[in-house]
């Protein structure tokens, strides 16, 4: 028995030693990847399945997809303006809703971290988790009591003597809702990236004459990019993808591409049309990641080689 | 002596007098055999019937007017899927496209959309279900042959009204939905669906123009864009009256009879241009075990009942597809229940075939004008 193997792992050693034998050792790190393989492989070939049905236009004597290749789905998409208009519109979304869920999450993300009241810490981790218990769907519901047009925030208003607001059902409305469901998990994404950041560095600035804005901007922001790339991300897509807020929140005259797809689908029961609009949404959803991974760095995902320093050489100090 | 040909021809007729006599004693052994089984595959219960249902009032009229009789009669359990018609429609195509066995037994649908999955060929055919020919015309599908499907009963897309909001009495025109004392308390269907007749003929257009020039329509729902509706579905209606979120909607009779039965004051009207008057039915896909075809036809049957009818076109406040039966007291004498042929010609009927091959392009149009 190997020095250090315990008496219960002895047998599931030789086990292992059967089916992956020692000269094999080498490729462990590639069969660990065999999994994600699979599901990125299963992920394509319906990509890939997607794509064809793409390719062939709605028979409307048969209710069936074409046999013959048409570019059509396509070109239905350029020239209806409906559908550039809801483009833009999840684009505008998706931008927005970024930027103002990293806003709001890098002060609650940076309080979690560095707060010294285990209270308030605690406060404030449970603040972030028990929306997770909570579906989107359930939250968006709950929106809709307090932003109702007889909801409480115009009840209140109305009984303070000041005008009420249409927030429910507008593109505003959709967007309030989208934060408040992003946020948790721009603030996961961020508080591993300020843990990490050592508390002596940004004293030592502060010692220098380094102001607290400037703090932050030459050595909180910096040394924390992986985690605002990753956050910015995950918000980005997770927003360009959403289907639930601008279904429920958007009264139906807010659509995203998501909802445009599933009428492709479901309403219109046109699948090539649903197929071309997926596609579309799959191109520009990898285009803007890898332009801002190009422009700005990969984010979480390169790792933080040293205290400070991020794999892309990005280090302040 | 014989020729080869005779001794040929000879032997081939007693071979050929062999098969068939072989065959039809065979045949005549087995045929008790073959009946006892075919019986028992007919009658082999399964454990329950899913029937796809709209939810709310439509499925609680269903339970009470069909599903609890037809397990009361046969014992078989009926579960209700509350799907969105147009989600288990694709479900339905994959299956059959597949050779599964499909997610439902019986498709409770619009008319439109069963007409669709006929044309795929995915439904079964239910030209043998008991006392067809005992039912209203409006019971067979139109623009094509046989029965994919059966029409249950017909519905109205009515203009339904908070009844605070209009103390004067009910609004008689679908003008009332681009009016600006209504902005933002106005709705319909996101998709449209029932009222681009109704917009065509308020809009200036004509029913003749349906579908070659539908400009009238469109106009229409541009000024309708402009007043904000809300747009959603059958449920969303019930919550925005009662939470007083609208003052006018178009939607089909049976919300706002919901709604009203809730002690919510709303009531409904046919304006003067009309309402469009429309159907659903019944569909079995393709692809079920054959017993369990055979329960599924017995379930439309008792949908299709006398009773069945009466108690479930009640509970919704549609006439039924089976003449003769009393229709609910509060909706004796509606226009929007119409039984009379002056009721009929206060309504707008597009024929199927239209609907079938335009109503797609319709929500797309919708759609393009509310996103906008």
């Amino acid at each position: 028995m190997a020095p250090g193997t315990s008496v219960a792992l002895g047998p599931l050693e030789s086990w292992r030693r059967r089916l992956w034998p020692s000269r094999l050792d080498a490729y462990t790190g590639y069969l660990l990847l065999l999994p994600a393989l699979m599901l990125v492989t299963t992920l394509m070939i319906s990509l890939v399945m997607i794509g064809d049905n793409s390719l062939h236009l709605l028979d409307r004597a048969t209710f069936r997809l074409g046999d013959a290749f048409s570019l059509g789905n396509y070109q239905t998409l350029a020239e209806r303006p409906v559908y550039l208009r809801i483009i833009a519109k999840t684009m505008l979304a998706a931008v927005i809703v970024t930027m103002i869920t990293l806003a709001l999450a890098m002060p609650y993300a940076y309080l979690m971290v560095r707060t010294k009241s285990s209270g308030l810490r605690k406060l404030l981790l449970i603040s972030l988790f028990l929306p997770f218990f909570l579906g989107q769907v359930i939250r968006a519901y709950g929106w809709l009591i307090i932003l109702g047009k007889q909801g409480l925030l115009n009840a209140t208003l109305t009984s303070l003597g000041l005008p009420s607001i249409d927030l429910i059902y507008s593109f505003t409305g959709v967007l309030i809702g989208l934060v408040q469901y992003m946020l948790p998990f721009a603030v996961l994404l961020l508080a591993p990236a300020f843990t990490a950041i050592p508390e002596e560095l940004e004293l030592a600035s502060m010692s220098l004459g380094g102001r607290p804005w400037a703090t932050i901007r030459h050595v909180i922001l910096p040394l924390a990019k992986p985690g605002w790339v990753a956050a910015g991300v995950v918000v980005f897509t997770l927003t360009l993808t959403d289907f639930a807020m601008p279904e429920i929140m958007g009264g139906g005259g807010n659509d995203f591409i998501a909802n445009a797809i599933y009428d492709g689908f479901f309403q219109l029961s046109d699948a090539g049309l649903g197929a071309a609009l997926s596609i579309v949404l799959t191109l520009i959803g990898t285009l803007v990641v890898a332009i801002i991974f190009t422009a700005i760095g990969a984010g979480a995902a390169g790792s933080v080689n040293k205290v400070g320093a991020t794999n892309d050489g990005d280090n302040p100090c | 002596m014989k020729t080869p040909k005779e001794i040929l021809t000879k032997t081939t007729l007693k071979r050929r007098g062999f098969i068939k006599g072989s065959t039809a004693l065979a045949g005549v052994l087995a045929a008790p055999v073959l009946l006892k089984h075919g019986h028992a595959m007919a009658q082999d219960k399964p454990a329950e019937i899913i029937v796809r249902a709209w939810g709310g009032v439509w499925v609680e009229s269903l339970e009470n007017g069909v599903s609890n009789a037809f397990t009361e009669a046969t014992g078989i359990a009926v579960r209700h899927d509350l799907t969105e018609d147009n989600e288990i429609r694709p479900k339905i195509w994959a299956a059959v496209d597949q050779g599964r066995v499909p997610p439902i037994h019986i498709n409770w649908d619009t008319t439109t959309n069963a007409s669709k999955s006929a044309l795929r060929g995915v439904t079964e055919d239910l030209g043998d279900l008991a006392g067809l020919d005992e039912l209203l015309p409006l019971a067979q599908p139109s623009g094509m042959d046989g029965w994919p499907l059966v029409n249950t009963y017909s519905y109205v897309y009515v203009l339904a009204y908070r009844d605070e909001a209009f103390p004067d009495g009910p609004p008689d025109s679908w003008q009332v939905m681009i009016d600006p004392k209504y902005k933002g308390r106005v709705a319909i269907y996101d998709d449209g669906i029932g009222f681009h007749p109704a917009a065509q003929i308020a809009g200036g257009g004509t029913i003749e123009d349906i579908p070659d020039n539908m400009d009238a329509a469109w106009a229409f729902f541009e000024k309708l864009k402009a007043n904000e509706p809300l747009l959603g579905e059958d449920p969303d209606f019930t919550t925005w009256f009662q939470n007083g979120e609208i003052d006018v909607a178009c939607t089909i009779i049976s919300n706002a009879r919901a709604a009203k039965q809730n002690g919510i004051a709303v009531s409904w009207t046919v304006p003067k241009e009309g309402a469009k008057l429309d159907t659903d039915g019944m569909w079995i896909p393709k692809g079920l075990p054959e017993n369990e075809v055979y329960w599924a036809k017995k379930y439309i049957e008792t949908a299709l009942s006398a009773e069945g009818q009466q108690t479930w076109c009640n509970g919704l406040g549609l006439p039924p597809v089976r003449p003769g039966l009393t229709p609910p007291e509060d909706l004796v004498g509606d226009p929007a229940y119409p039984t009379t042929p002056e009721d009929l010609e206060r309504l707008i009927r597009v024929p199927t075939p239209v609907l079938v091959e335009h109503e797609s392009d319709w929500f797309a149009k919708v759609n393009e004008i509310m996103q906008g």
